[in-house]
């Protein structure tokens, strides 16, 4: 029971005892500042809004208080009256800015809101570049910003890692707040949602959360699987649902699956998930990798021309790698002082690799077995001294991978690969790079071998 | 309890503690006030639980005691008596009031359940105050407070201590007022305290022949206590951050206008007449020896008058626009003759200052137009 609960209890008794206008006058604006337990007693701390009625209290009713919170505590009370305002009736500060203190504030607002939000403000759908494989998503969630709560609720996102889910997901926030920043929008991950009830919980203060969740314009959860699986949490999400839907509250969701495929999902849920719209963000294309690696190459002041940003888009298959490749170019530039061209933009290219964050755990032998089926060129071929295009293509395609996608040294690729020299292996990698910013069948070979591996 | 106290003391101390008995409390005895006797006094007290008043009065005393009886009764029947002295007995729960040829009972009530209301000032943990300055002081801030009760903290003035001074602050969001008084402090009574604007009201109304208010700070009560002369009064502490005012005064200024007051007071009016009718703008046009104020509204006409000052500016044609009301009252809060008025920009507020005060300062945010 919170401090708030057991003083109305208290209250309630003493409001038997005393006259009506009693009190209202002395007691209705007191409150517990604090309790502690000291063994087997309670020291209670009552504020009392004037000194006049701490007086009263204290000279005449303290007997009444001390029996009456006796009683609701179950224990025996000591008390301690003090002369404080009760914090929870103030009115904050914030809310009615006057001109005189708000003169330096301007400006900020924005940026200010957006904080308050959660919401990154460089998530916009100016910088989201569209193509065939979220195009649904793109349109969905812009119908959603034009009439909120009525177009698509809930718009449930979901597609694979660095996808756009997010981007797109905090877009409509960012617009909506853009356009009206008294909007109540929050934004937060599916972990968030689950600390703060958890926190609530711990601190009696499920009431607070309730009034920041459940009256909101527009809520934005992503990752919502993880609440999959925490009964408390789904159920507060159910009600929070529930009362911000009913008021014309939109709601977005991202997931990694369709709700369908999240498992110890509340059924209530999923079918709240499925009445709304469900879209899904496929991994970006070849084109629309290009567009995002302009995008964010202008964003970060590179100068790419279209040949420089094919290869970044060729050789880097979701938008974090885009992202980490032109950080690491930028660098490069910056330290260097040097022009961008397109053996900088290769040789960057290669130097990710090297540093190996996200090399897979597979064996040179794996990859050699994975090609050589995907190929159907017998190992020994792909392995031996034919130079024909059937069988060196693959072969300069495995070395490609051996090097780039494992991380393995030249000389030692070369080995695997039969015993060749390691010149020969970096003009493959350097051959492979090239042809697949051109040739459509080269990137999807790399692809499709790289899922099977 | 049974006394003999001459009328005009009488009618003096209830007269002054009848204001604050809160005649529509929900609680009956706040609309009374108390009478109780100590030695060769009595005290006379009331309270509304935000502002309480205790005055104190010589009078011959046969027999201690105590009584509450409302305050509106006592007050009106004082007031009419004959200026000599009048009997008072307290029975039970009666109190009767005697003169020659007179007579009357009043019902009263239960003293006990009067609350405890401070009858004196500890004058050695107080601050000294000169009568006048204190109520010239207040006279400067107190217009500025706010009447919001959404932001009560802004409904009183800051009391800010520092070394050798006091700094009185009173705002409102739309303009500011300082005053600063300086005088030596024994020792310091707290850093600061806000308070209501009501009880600082009551101040200068509180008649007092002596020189001296004492002021002193109940932190652990929450209040702040006044003494004046035979008057006690107290009243709580307004709680809550006061917004930093320090940060928003201007540090330098490109343009200084320096007006005689009259002038300057007799355009403003002049301008409200028109300005009254489109949202209280009046607008200030600096020129090279002269500023022009002028208002126009689109029903009633305009009008514009030009006013010489001395301009010190590095800014040409340079144009604000103020709500007249707020610097109207500054004008008439202002007592010297020369007038400075200070701008940076047409958002930042401008710095209204009185030559001969320096521990003056009013600042008033402009209006967007």
């Amino acid at each position: 029971m919170d401090n708030t609960q057991i003083w109305k209890d208290s209250l309630e008794i003493i409001k038997v005892s005393v006259s009506p206008a009693i009190f209202s006058t002395w007691f209705s604006q007191s409150y517990i500042s604090s309790i502690e337990e000291a063994g087997h007693r309670i020291i209670a701390e009552v504020g009392c809004p004037t000194s006049f009625a701490k007086n009263t209290i204290e000279s005449r009713y303290f007997g009444l208080v001390q029996d009456s919170l006796s009683k609701v505590l179950g224990k025996n009370c000591d008390l301690i009256f003090i002369v404080k305002t009760n914090p929870n009736t103030q009115k904050s500060l914030e809310e009615t800015a006057t001109p005189l203190f708000s003169v330096e504030k301007e400006g900020n607002d924005l940026l200010e809101v957006l904080q308050r939000a959660r919401i990154r403000p460089s998530f916009t759908f100016e910088n989201f570049a569209v193509s065939s494989s979220n195009q649904m998503a793109h349109a969905a969630a812009e119908a959603v910003s034009q009439s909120l709560g009525s177009a698509y609720n809930p718009l449930f996102i979901w597609g694979g890692v660095g996808v756009g889910k997010t981007h797109l997901m905090a877009s409509v926030g960012n617009y909506i707040l853009r356009k009206s920043p008294d909007k109540k929008v929050i934004f937060c991950t599916g972990e968030d949602f689950t600390n703060d009830i958890v926190e609530g919980i711990r601190n009696k203060t499920t009431q607070a959360f309730r009034n920041k969740y459940r009256k909101l314009d527009l809520l934005l959860i992503d990752d919502i699987q993880f609440i999959a699986g925490k009964d408390t949490v789904q159920e507060e999400f159910f009600h929070t649902f529930n009362a911000v839907t009913s008021v014309g509250g939109q709601i977005i969701l991202t997931s990694d699956r369709p709700p369908s495929e999240i498992s110890k999902l509340e059924e209530r849920l999923r079918s709240r998930f499925e009445a709304g719209l469900i879209v899904d963000i496929a991994p970006p294309d070849f084109e629309l990798r290009c567009a995002i690696t302009q995008i964010k190459a202008r964003e970060k002041g590179i100068a790419l021309t279209p040949e420089q940003a094919q290869i970044i888009a060729a050789n880097s298959e979701s938008a974090r790698k885009i992202e980490g490749l032109l950080t690491k170019l930028l660098t490069e530039i910056h330290v260097k002082k040097i022009p961008v061209t397109n053996e900088l933009v290769e040789a960057s290219f290669a130097k990710n690799l090297e540093t190996g964050s996200n090399l897979k755990r597979s064996t040179p032998d794996e990859v050699t077995d994975v090609v050589s089926k995907y190929y159907q060129v017998g190992k020994r071929l792909l392995l031996g001294d034919s130079r024909v295009r059937p069988i060196a293509r693959p072969r300069q395609v495995l070395m490609y991978l051996l090097r780039t996608h494992l991380g393995v040294p030249l000389e030692e690729v070369g080995r695997v690969v039969g015993g060749r020299d390691h010149t020969t292996v970096m003009h493959a990698v350097e051959k492979i790079t090239q042809l697949a910013t051109v040739d459509v069948q080269i990137r999807e070979d790399i692809l499709k071998i790289k899922q099977s591996i | 309890m049974k006394l003999q106290i001459l009328q005009e003391n009488l009618e003096k101390a209830v007269n002054t503690t009848s204001r604050f008995a809160s005649s529509r409390a929900q609680l009956p005895v706040l609309g009374n006030i108390l009478i109780s006797t100590r030695k060769s006094k009595i005290h006379v007290s009331s309270t509304n639980l935000e502002i309480s008043a205790s005055v104190q009065v010589g009078a011959k005393i046969e027999e201690e005691g105590e009584i509450s009886v409302p305050a509106k009764i006592i007050s009106e029947l004082v007031a009419n008596l004959p200026k000599e002295t009048v009997d008072m007995v307290s029975e039970k729960e009666q109190l009767k009031v005697s003169v020659s040829g007179f007579s009357s009972t009043i019902l009263g009530m239960n003293s006990s359940d009067f609350p405890k209301i401070p009858n004196s000032v500890d004058k050695e943990k107080s601050i000294g105050f000169q009568q006048n300055e204190l109520v010239k002081a207040l006279g400067q801030v107190l217009f500025a407070t706010s009447t919001d009760e959404t932001r009560p903290i802004l409904t009183g003035v800051l009391f800010l201590f520092g070394k050798n001074s006091i700094s009185l602050v009173a705002t409102d969001g739309f303009r500011l007022s300082r005053k600063t008084l300086s005088f030596k402090m024994a020792k310091k009574v707290s850093n600061s305290v806000v308070i209501p604007k009501g009880v600082l009201g009551e101040i200068s109304r509180t008649p007092s022949e002596e020189a001296e208010i004492y002021f002193g700070v109940q932190e652990k009560e929450k209040q702040v206590i006044f003494g004046i002369g035979d008057t006690v009064l107290t009243s709580r502490l307004l709680e809550g951050e006061y917004p930093d005012f320090e940060k928003i005064i201007p540090k330098a200024s490109s343009i200084k206008v320096f007006l005689d007051k009259e002038e300057f007071t007799r355009a403003v009016k002049l301008a409200s007449i028109f300005a009254r009718e489109s949202a209280n703008i009046v607008r200030i046009k600096v020129l090279k020896d002269s500023i022009n104020v002028s208002a126009e509204s689109s029903a009633a006409g305009s009008q514009e008058t030009k006013v010489d000052a001395r301009v010190e500016s590095t800014e040409k044609n340079f144009e604000i626009a103020f709500n007249y009301r707020f610097v109207e009252e500054f004008l008439h809060s202002a007592s010297g003759e020369e007038i400075k008025v200070e701008f940076t920009s047409i958002t930042a507020p401008g710095v209204f200052t009185d030559t001969s005060d320096s521990s003056y300062l009013h600042l008033v945010m402009p209006v967007k137009v």
